[in-house]
């Protein structure tokens, strides 16, 4: 019982502290204004009158510096369609036009200047999965790679003077026009 | 006195940051670089190949000097995680680059990958390997019209010099 009393002591001498902190500081809310006479303008506020009160009242009213319930920003008035309409039309938020668009000289796709053309890269992406079929079944497992190099070859293709040392990959098709040897 | 604030503002600092950190990032790029070595052909991230091609022909390098080098041997073993891979870097790919000093690998920007995150792609490939070209040689087409008619002019021009120098042997003799 007289510990909560000297805890309740405490935390009003703290809060009064900070009351006349803020007063020093010019930081309070409730200014009033200034009198002929020297003294206060309000009633010093009695935080002992409150303290059975405050406790309920603890979620409501946040004391101190937290008094911006009251002090939140809102809107004044309704935004007109017009003021909406420049916002959301102005030039940084519309979709920036691009110029660096052309046709691939290959297949005609449009592609972009710094870029492969995605048409092309995925034929040739397409045969070089084929590929890696083949050499999968012919290694026959996994972490099998041989440490010699490898060359492509298609239908009716024999291995030339360079191929000698190389491991053969075949390819059951006609070789396309834009592999070439 | 400073004149920049060290902290918060990142000017100038040209390290890329990956995964988890800097072992993390290590980690990764040796994973896409084992990869690289299998395959000879990888597309990622543009990021992440831009970093592995540093790498990429840092091994390289390495593996001119051979086999029998200890320092060699132990950064391969390092960076490629699947061994099987160690003698395929030190017998295909270093005598594949040995005339080339530098350049050993290409990288070409692909469109951007085709889910919600739109990333910037590129495909990563060591020059010289097997699949087709990713750019395609362009070989003139000899039976277009305008080619037909520059070879015939050619052969007329050949065939009229032919003349002109068998008339003065004969007038000279």
């Amino acid at each position: 019982m007289n510990l909560s009393v000297l805890i309740q002591s405490l935390r009003c001498s703290l809060l009064r502290i900070e009351s006349r902190l803020l007063q020093a500081s010019g930081l309070e809310t409730n200014l009033a204004p200034a009198l002929a006479v020297d003294g206060p303008s309000l009633p010093p506020q009695l935080h002992p009158e409150n303290q059975l009160e405050e406790q309920q009242e603890n979620q409501e009213q946040p004391s101190g510096l937290l008094d911006s319930i009251l002090w939140m920003a809102a809107p004044k008035k309704r935004r007109t369609i017009e003021i909406n309409r420049t916002r959301r039309r102005s030039e940084s938020k519309l979709i920036k036009v691009k110029n660096n668009i052309e046709p691939c000289l290959e297949c005609g796709h449009l592609k972009q200047k710094h870029t492969l053309c995605g048409f092309c890269y995925a034929k040739v992406s397409r045969e070089t999965a084929l590929i890696r079929q083949q050499i999968n079944a012919m290694e026959g497992g996994p972490l099998r790679a041989p440490a010699v190099e490898t060359v492509v070859l298609y239908e009716g293709e024999t291995p030339s003077n360079q191929d000698k040392d190389k491991r053969i990959v075949e390819r059951p098709r006609k070789r396309p026009a834009w592999f070439s040897y | 006195m400073r004149l920049t604030l060290q902290t918060l503002i990142s000017h100038g600092r040209v390290a890329r940051r990956m995964g988890l950190g800097p072992e993390s990032r290590i980690n990764m790029l040796r994973n896409i670089l084992t990869g690289l070595v299998r395959h000879e052909r990888i597309e990622t991230t543009l990021a992440r190949a831009d970093e592995v091609r540093f790498y990429a022909e840092k091994l390289i390098d390495y593996a001119k000097k051979g086999d029998t080098d200890e320092k060699a041997m132990k950064m391969a073993s390092f960076w490629l995680t699947e061994k099987d891979l160690v003698p395929k870097l030190f017998k295909v790919l270093a005598p594949r680059f040995e005339k080339h000093s530098q350049g050993f690998t290409r990288m070409a920007r692909l469109p951007n990958r085709e889910n919600l995150d739109r990333a910037k792609m590129a495909v990563l490939e060591y020059k010289g390997n097997p699949f087709p070209p990713l750019y395609p040689v362009k070989k003139e087409n000899e039976l277009t019209l305008i080619n037909q008619l520059l070879k015939g002019y050619r052969e007329e021009k050949t065939q009229e010099l032919y003349m002109k120098c068998t008339e003065n042997v004969t007038v000279n003799n």
